[in-house]
């Protein structure tokens, strides 16, 4: 296909998705490798709107944070590997997305991994809650207990007690002091 | 002139004004030139429907006008009549002929871009004198960067030696001006008093060539602060926005070793920072005339604050990082932390911040 053929067929495949003007702009404003390499993902893996949508904004700014391409991005084996891989289109599309938004934010996944394994390590019982804010948009960390009973709240409070280390430093996470 | 401008518009009203003359005097002859009635002027500096840029248009439209409304503002932070702080905004001038890619005034002056001047500006000092004189005791700190640079376009309009003449006789204020130009010949001939602190905006030169186009130098503005501390005046310093790009704290130790380097500690008033912050509004408006600055798609994440800010972690490390390597540099530099929560400021200093208006008092006094 000639880059008009790619064009026709991107324009074709945003009407059928109404995609938004803008966003088909933003698609077209992409180098010509860019934009095949974008058309043959989105019909792979069949996204819809919203996915292509999302897919197009979180490539571009990783292009834009990494000095790349979209096409360079869209190469990259982990992304190829999800693509070509087994499982439903709707499925590929999510692990698309979120593959692409790991490229986009390393250091907040890194960091979201990180604690939330600190989190499981504690192995809190039933009843006990650690919930981290969203996309560690704040350093405020919450804890819930719930129980019915006073045995159960002095079973509980004790093993927050024993797990006082744990989730001090998961709070002190939270604050970058780790 | 370090600035280009496209036109310079004079309301009729302004035409024989002592600031309309000096910058018609000062100006370059290729500027056009053209005269407007008083109430025609947002009219002829509205950008044509369909501009590319209007925002950008408007920063290189330079209009004087007359100011209607007063000049004297509390500062957007306080809570009462005037701040708590005793931080005073004084509106001289709307917009900036430099062009930040971060520049909060994207989305603040949007819809009314042109870069304005006021010819009454000396209007502001009957404000400021009926100010003491209702307060009196108190003292006041003022600044001229709330909707503009203080100093960008002084080579043309002189505004800030009326301002120095006027601040330096007056007991009970402090004239603040900040700056990301080097703009400072008009400052260095005359006497402050030690009424008038100057400070700057620093960054590291990553960010200098990505997003602060037209500004000096990072290291152009330290020796724009040494030459002014030389000649009397206090200086402080913005390490804001801070942006958490990779590479970032390496970048920010090395300005601040070159800041130190060159102006000791205990010559600082103060240093701020805060994390690049955007609304969504702003974001949008900056990365549609930016598309290429990486600086503007850090990990930034929507807050609760409705602002996008660099994820928490990220950000409060890059603070205490930088509040170390001050405290380690000896003097203890007063140092605070713009627009975050009091338990941000505990975190990163290991102490609440002081009341706003201890830091006000402070500065305004010492
Ligand atoms: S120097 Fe300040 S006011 Fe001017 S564009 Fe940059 S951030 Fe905005």
């Amino acid at each position: 296909m000639n880059a008009d053929e790619i064009d026709a067929q991107i324009r074709m495949l945003a009407a059928e998705r109404r995609l938004p003007p803008s966003h088909l702009a933003r698609w077209l404003a992409m180098d010509p490798a860019s934009r095949a390499a974008m058309l043959d993902i989105a019909r792979v893996i069949r996204l819809r709107t919203g996915q292509l949508m999302t897919a197009l904004e979180t490539l571009e700014e990783i292009a834009v944070r990494e000095h790349v391409t979209a096409a360079g991005v869209l190469g990259r084996p982990e992304i190829r590997r999800i693509a070509g891989g087994p499982g439903s289109a709707p499925s590929r599309a999510s692990a698309l997305l979120e593959a692409l938004r790991t490229l986009r934010y390393p250091l907040l996944k890194k960091m979201q991994e990180q604690i939330r394994s600190e989190v499981s390590a504690l192995k809190l019982p039933r009843g006990i809650s650690v919930v981290l804010p969203k996309e560690l948009g704040s350093d405020e960390l919450t804890v819930s207990l719930r129980v019915r009973s006073a045995a159960e709240l002095a079973r509980l409070l004790e093993a927050l007690d024993r797990s006082r280390t744990g989730l001090t430093r998961i709070i002190e996470m939270l604050g970058g002091k780790r | 002139m370090k600035f280009d401008l496209d036109a310079v518009l004079v309301e009729h009203g302004c035409a024989g004004s002592a600031l309309a003359t000096r910058i018609l005097r000062a100006l370059p002859r290729h500027v056009p030139v053209t005269h407007v009635a008083d109430n025609e002027t947002r009219e002829a500096t509205r950008p044509a429907s369909g501009a590319r840029d209007p925002f950008g248009a408007g920063k290189r439209r330079m209009v004087i006008a007359r100011r209607k409304t007063p000049f004297l503002m509390p500062c957007h932070a306080g809570s009462s009549r005037f701040a708590c702080c005793g931080y005073l905004v004084l509106t001289l001038a709307s917009n900036c002929p430099m062009d930040c890619s971060y520049c909060f005034l994207q989305e603040y002056l949007a819809d009314n871009p042109a870069f304005q001047v006021y010819a009454n500006f000396t209007d502001s000092f009957d404000e400021l004198d009926r100010l003491i004189d209702n307060a009196r005791g108190r003292s006041f700190r003022v600044g001229t960067a709330e909707l503009a640079d203080s100093l960008a376009f002084d080579s043309i309009t002189s505004i800030s030696r009326d301002l120095i003449d006027f601040f330096a006789s007056r007991e009970n204020l402090t004239l603040e001006l900040k700056t990301k130009t080097d703009e400072i010949e008009n400052l260095l001939g005359r006497d402050p008093r030690g009424r008038v602190l100057v400070s700057w905006t620093l960054s590291p030169a990553a960010v200098y060539r990505s997003s602060e186009h037209l500004t000096a130098s990072p290291t152009a503005r330290i020796a724009a602060a040494r030459a002014v501390l030389d000649a009397g005046y206090r200086v402080a310093f913005h390490l804001d926005p801070l942006i958490a790009y990779p590479g970032a704290e390496r970048d920010y130790l090395l300005l601040i070793d070159e800041l130190l380097d060159t102006i000791a500690p205990k010559q600082i008033s103060f240093i701020s920072m805060g994390g690049l912050r955007m609304t969504p509004r702003l974001r949008g408006a900056a990365r549609s005339r930016f598309p290429g600055d990486p600086m503007l798609c850090g990990e930034d994440v929507l807050a609760a604050d409705g602002r996008f800010r660099t994820f928490t972690p990220l950000r409060l490390n890059l603070y205490r990082t930088l509040a170390d390597r001050f405290r380690k540099a000896g003097a203890e530099i007063p140092a605070y932390l713009c627009m975050e929560a009091a338990s941000v400021h505990e975190s990163v200093f290991g102490a609440a911040p002081s009341r706003p208006a201890i830091i006000g008092n402070r500065l305004a006094r010492d």
